[in-house]
């Protein structure tokens, strides 16, 4: 019984984490309809800049979460702009939104190999090996720092989308373009925004994921799809679906050391994933997913 | 481009390549590297059948090439089959493992399946790196010399495949099947309207592609009579097929043909000198083409045909899809 509470203590961590990395992937999906298939190099890439600024400068990769935000919200406005905002809208641009996102994925990999190898890296804090005694297990303090930024981060995003202008542009875009521009808003500048912002939250993601993993330039694949069965788990409608769906592929991941070899966790997201796209296409709480 | 056109350029084209090497002073190593090349413009072609003709993007054929190439290698170690059985029987694995996780999977549209596809490819290659038993592991499998045919022989069974590939190519995109496929691209609710079942159609494609991916690893195994998993079941091996369908036109008949040309010259010459800059080289040439030119060196091609003709463009033009890939925005 002890282990079955510390696992699920564990799968609870792990799904703070998962629903802040998907959440960038969701909204920029929900309201362009493309998926960001370079969010993993996002993530991985972020991951890297907050090693840097450890490695070089000394800054705690919690305190680097600021810059990191800034960095990567011009970085999606800059690939937006760039790039995605000459896709053709709908079907044929899908097809094109895949191939180009897939190829930033490389360059961003090319880059960071090139700069700095593809050596393992890991972020060494003082605070790395300290641990936190709760409910008969022992867990690094790292993962409930992690799950505390996740948390907020979640939070705060929740209250950008209704309490603000931006927000209530944001949700108004993904439901309807077309009326949004008879009604006054700059489709066009919600667009860069989201792609903005989604991309910042994978930033965060990638900040997250530096103090638990260890990185490497092929970091991000596992996490790209992990992402997407969370947004096709939970519905892309609210934070609520995005933590419920985070809370199912944790707990199914952390659980199935009871089925199956460790090596194939990565193989559950994905059975996950098709079981549910099978049986539940509206997602698994019966919310409308965006197609 | 008439049927009969057509059949006597393929021809003409099989023969000639046919004879090349015979009359041809061409070294050891150009031959041995065009031999490779009709393989992987056979799996390009194979890859742009789902990819270019239905719209369905796969991230994760590698699992079809190194199923078939295993599958290939174990038969010739263990029972001793003649190699073009044993690749022949790798490529049906390679298909009915493709139905395996396609048909579920193919419901689902546009990203969806793709970002499944990805989760297929990473899944068979763990299952396929742990289970040494059957894949020799990290160390891999050796095939036995005797009954491997040399890499010199190869170069006609790799020109087989690929006149097989392009035959499928052709008379998948000019039959009615071709017809019901374009329809599935542009609107699959529609095309099961008008009477075009979108399951067993893509389910179909899905087990020809597999199964010719299947058989082009097998060719692959004899090619190098060494394979081992993190090679056969690489991402990168996937995103090659992409590349190659991507740089010739995807979508088209031969554009993969043409890609993968340009795939392997790219290949062999400037990553032989820069390899640590090889991803970062098709990252960058994805995003140009699909910028810029998203049918490839095929619509160049057109571009610079109508050009020189001064004739508007027409979407029955020898090799163009039967979707218009890019509509006004």
């Amino acid at each position: 019984m002890g282990e079955v509470v510390v696992l699920a203590v564990s799968a609870v961590l792990l799904a703070g984490f998962y629903a802040a990395m998907a959440y960038g992937l969701g909204l920029i999906y929900g309201v362009l309809r493309i998926v960001n298939l370079a969010h993993g190099g996002i993530i991985m890439a972020s991951a890297y800049v907050t090693w840097q600024l450890f490695d070089r400068f000394a800054v705690d990769p919690f305190a680097a979460i600021p810059v990191v935000l800034v960095l990567f919200f011009i970085l999606g406005m800059g690939i937006y702009l760039g790039l995605v905002r000459f896709l053709p809208r709908g079907p044929a641009g899908a097809v094109q939104s895949l191939l180009l996102l897939f190829g930033v994925w490389l360059v961003i990999r090319n880059v960071v190999y090139l700069l700095f190898t593809g050596n393992e890296q890991v972020i060494h804090t003082a605070y790395a090996t300290s641990s936190v005694r709760i409910l008969g297990g022992s867990f690094s303090a790292t993962r409930f720092a992690v799950f505390g930024v996740a948390v907020i981060a979640l939070i705060a995003l929740h209250l950008l989308l209704t309490r603000t202008y931006l927000g209530k542009a944001i949700r108004a875009v993904a439901q309807n373009p077309d009326s949004c521009t008879l009604a006054g808003i700059n489709v066009e500048r919600v667009y860069l925004l989201t792609f903005g912002l989604g991309t910042a939250l994978a930033g965060l993601a990638g900040v997250l994921a530096s103090t638990l993993f260890a990185i490497n330039p092929s970091f991000g694949a596992g996490e790209l799809l992990k992402s997407f069965v969370i947004i096709v788990l939970g519905g892309l409608g609210s934070i609520l679906g995005i933590a419920l769906g985070a809370l199912v592929l944790a707990f199914a991941e952390v659980f199935a050391v009871y089925a199956v070899p460790p090596y194939l966790t990565t193989a559950v997201g994905f059975v996950l994933l098709v079981v549910v796209l099978v049986l539940r296409p509206g997602g698994l709480f019966g919310q409308r997913v965006l197609r | 481009m008439s049927r009969w056109r057509f059949l006597l350029v393929f021809a003409a084209a099989m023969v000639l390549l046919w004879i090349a090497p015979l009359v041809l002073p061409l070294g050891d190593y150009t031959h041995d590297v065009v031999g490779l090349t009709f393989m992987f413009m056979a799996a390009a072609l194979a890859w742009n059948w789902l990819g270019g003709y239905v719209g369905q993007i796969s991230f994760g054929h590698a699992a079809m090439f190194g199923v078939g190439g295993f599958v290939a290698a174990r038969l010739m170690l263990s029972s001793g089959l003649p190699f073009v059985v044993a690749w022949l029987a790798g490529g049906l694995v390679a298909g009915v493992f493709g139905l395996l996780w396609g048909h579920p999977t193919l419901r689902l549209r546009g990203p969806y399946f793709s970002i499944a596809t990805i989760g297929v490819g990473e899944a068979t290659r763990l299952v396929a790196t742990y289970w040494s038993d059957f894949t020799g592991g990290s160390s891999g499998l050796s095939l036995p010399l005797a009954g491997n045919p040399t890499k010199y022989q190869l170069y006609w069974y790799g020109l087989y495949l690929l006149g097989a590939a392009v035959l499928i190519s052709y008379g998948l995109r000019r039959s009615r099947i071709g017809l019901g496929l374009a329809a599935i691209k542009e609107d699959v609710d529609a095309a099961g309207d008008v009477g075009v079942n979108p399951t067993l159609y893509q389910d179909l494609v899905l087990f020809l592609s597999g199964t010719m991916v299947g058989i082009c690893g097998g060719f692959y195994a004899s090619y190098q009579a060494f394979i081992d998993p993190q090679d056969m079941f690489s991402f990168d091996r996937s995103i090659g097929l992409i590349l190659m369908a991507v740089i010739g036109g995807i979508g088209t008949v031969l554009g993969p043909v043409w890609g993968a040309v340009v795939f392997v010259i790219i290949q062999e010459f400037l990553l032989a000198t820069y390899s640590e800059l090889y991803l970062g080289l098709y990252g960058a040439l994805l995003i140009l083409i699909i910028l810029f030119e998203p049918l490839g060196l095929t619509g160049l091609v057109q571009r610079v045909h109508r050009l020189l003709l001064r004739r508007p463009a027409t979407a029955a033009s020898s090799g163009a899809p039967l979707t218009a890939d890019r509509r006004p925005t």
